[in-house]
């Protein structure tokens, strides 16, 4: 089966092609913020290089972040387009998850760090086992000082990936056992949303295109107090 | 977020058309920096669009300034990028979240709200509210402009000055709040 891998919770836009044959083509690009512009003609350009028809494709995988939501709402609402109109199931990948993947030999503590803008940072922390990497803990909202004392904490060897290091990395400078992973290390990759969605899609453990939703981590869960508005409409 | 009181300070301001309204909004828009957040307060027909349109007249905003309220955010490019948006549509705070403000205002950008005032939970404590309430004539608004947060404080001498024009009861009133 092809799966079509979409990435857009960072500034970077990614689509990619692939299966048990590993992955066919990918295409990033970092330039702006031209998610809702770029990703339509990025994944035919994909599709023709790779020279797959729309019908070969059995599952759309998503980025579901945490993330930017002026680029995920792209992304997702993009892929659930797809999957609804091919009639394919889903996929939905964290997009921290997606960073740890490609630094899977490492063995030293993995930290995956997404700017979350206005100072503040989606992390999660990873180990190497056996074919990838597993989370320890969940995903988490931090400030870079708040994290540079939990790393320093650890009192282990550190690879901190993500453009949230990149961007505070000046807040990481004095930890002698902390090393940021470069600007290629920087956002989630298309192609390892490929590979880690197709281990899933083995186990038939998919999502319909209606029930995917992107990671929130800091949803507030109260209506809003329309006093003002209710007022008015109740005029009309 | 709670406000140190002696982070906000509160100014009035009076106009008699739409015209003054836009032109107040024009010169608030030459005291705008990269980040700002203005926040529109007001009943429906209040002008919280047309102070939009005058602020975006300030900034060099060429092409028209319509409502957002079907589109939720729209932008344009002046001397900074401005994001106008309206959460009048929107039921759940939750929903603020999906607009991605966090991103807007990170984006060397201003950011406008109408009917910002209902979410204020969700938004950074550096801010300044422009509410727009009707006077005795048709045409007629009070505009208080209520600065909160250092940001906006550090500028109060400016935001005084800039508004004297309009300066309700003849006098330009800085009151702390």
């Amino acid at each position: 089966m092809l799966i079509l891998g979409i990435t857009t919770s960072t500034m970077q836009v990614g689509c990619a092609i692939g299966g048990h044959e590993g992955v066919l083509a990918s295409i990033h690009s970092s330039r702006g913020k031209r998610h809702a512009e770029s990703l339509a003609p990025s994944i035919e350009f994909l599709r023709r290089q790779a020279r797959v028809d729309l019908g070969e494709i059995g599952c759309v995988a998503v980025d579901v972040g945490p993330g930017l939501f002026t680029g995920l709402r792209v992304g997702i609402a993009a892929g659930k387009a797809m999957a609804h109109a091919l009639r394919i199931p889903m996929v939905g990948v964290a997009s921290l998850d997606l960073l740890a993947f490609p630094v899977r030999w490492s063995p030293r503590l993995i930290v995956a760090a997404i700017d979350a803008r206005r100072g503040e940072l989606f992390t999660a922390t990873y180990r190497q086992v056996p074919g990838g990497v597993q989370r320890l803990g969940g995903y988490q909202i931090s400030s870079p000082a708040d994290l540079a004392g939990d790393l320093e904490a650890t009192r282990e060897e550190v690879l901190l990936v993500g453009d949230g290091g990149l961007r505070y990395c000046d807040a990481f400078a004095d930890l002698a056992n902390v090393e940021l992973g470069d600007q290629g290390l920087a956002h989630p990759s298309a192609a390892a949303l490929v590979q880690l969605a197709h281990a899933r899609a083995l186990r038939e453990d998919f999502v319909k295109p209606w029930e995917l939703e992107p990671l929130y981590l800091r949803r507030p869960d109260a209506e809003i107090n329309w006093s003002t508005r209710d007022v008015l409409e109740s005029q009309d | 977020m709670p406000v140190d009181p002696r982070d906000a300070a509160t100014l009035v301001a009076r106009t008699s058309s739409v015209e003054a309204t836009q032109g107040l909004a024009a010169a608030l828009a030459s005291l705008a920096k990269p980040g700002d957040l203005v926040v529109l307060a007001g009943d429906l027909g209040a002008g919280k669009t047309a102070f939009v349109q005058g602020f975006g007249r300030g900034l060099g905003v060429g092409e028209p300034i319509t409502s957002p309220t079907f589109t939720l955010v729209q932008e344009y490019v002046g001397r900074l990028p401005v994001h106008h948006v309206d959460v009048y549509r929107l039921d759940q705070l939750s929903e603020v979240v999906d607009l991605g403000l966090s991103e807007l205002l990170d984006d060397e950008g201003i950011v406008l709200i109408e009917w910002g005032d209902a979410i204020l939970p969700m938004l950074p404590a550096d801010l300044l509210e422009v509410r727009l309430t009707f006077g005795a004539a048709d045409d007629d608004r009070t505009i208080v402009l209520r600065s909160s947060g250092r940001s906006w404080l550090r500028r109060m001498a400016s935001l005084v000055e800039a508004v004297a024009p309009w300066a309700g009861s003849g006098s330009s009133e800085v009151t702390p709040c």
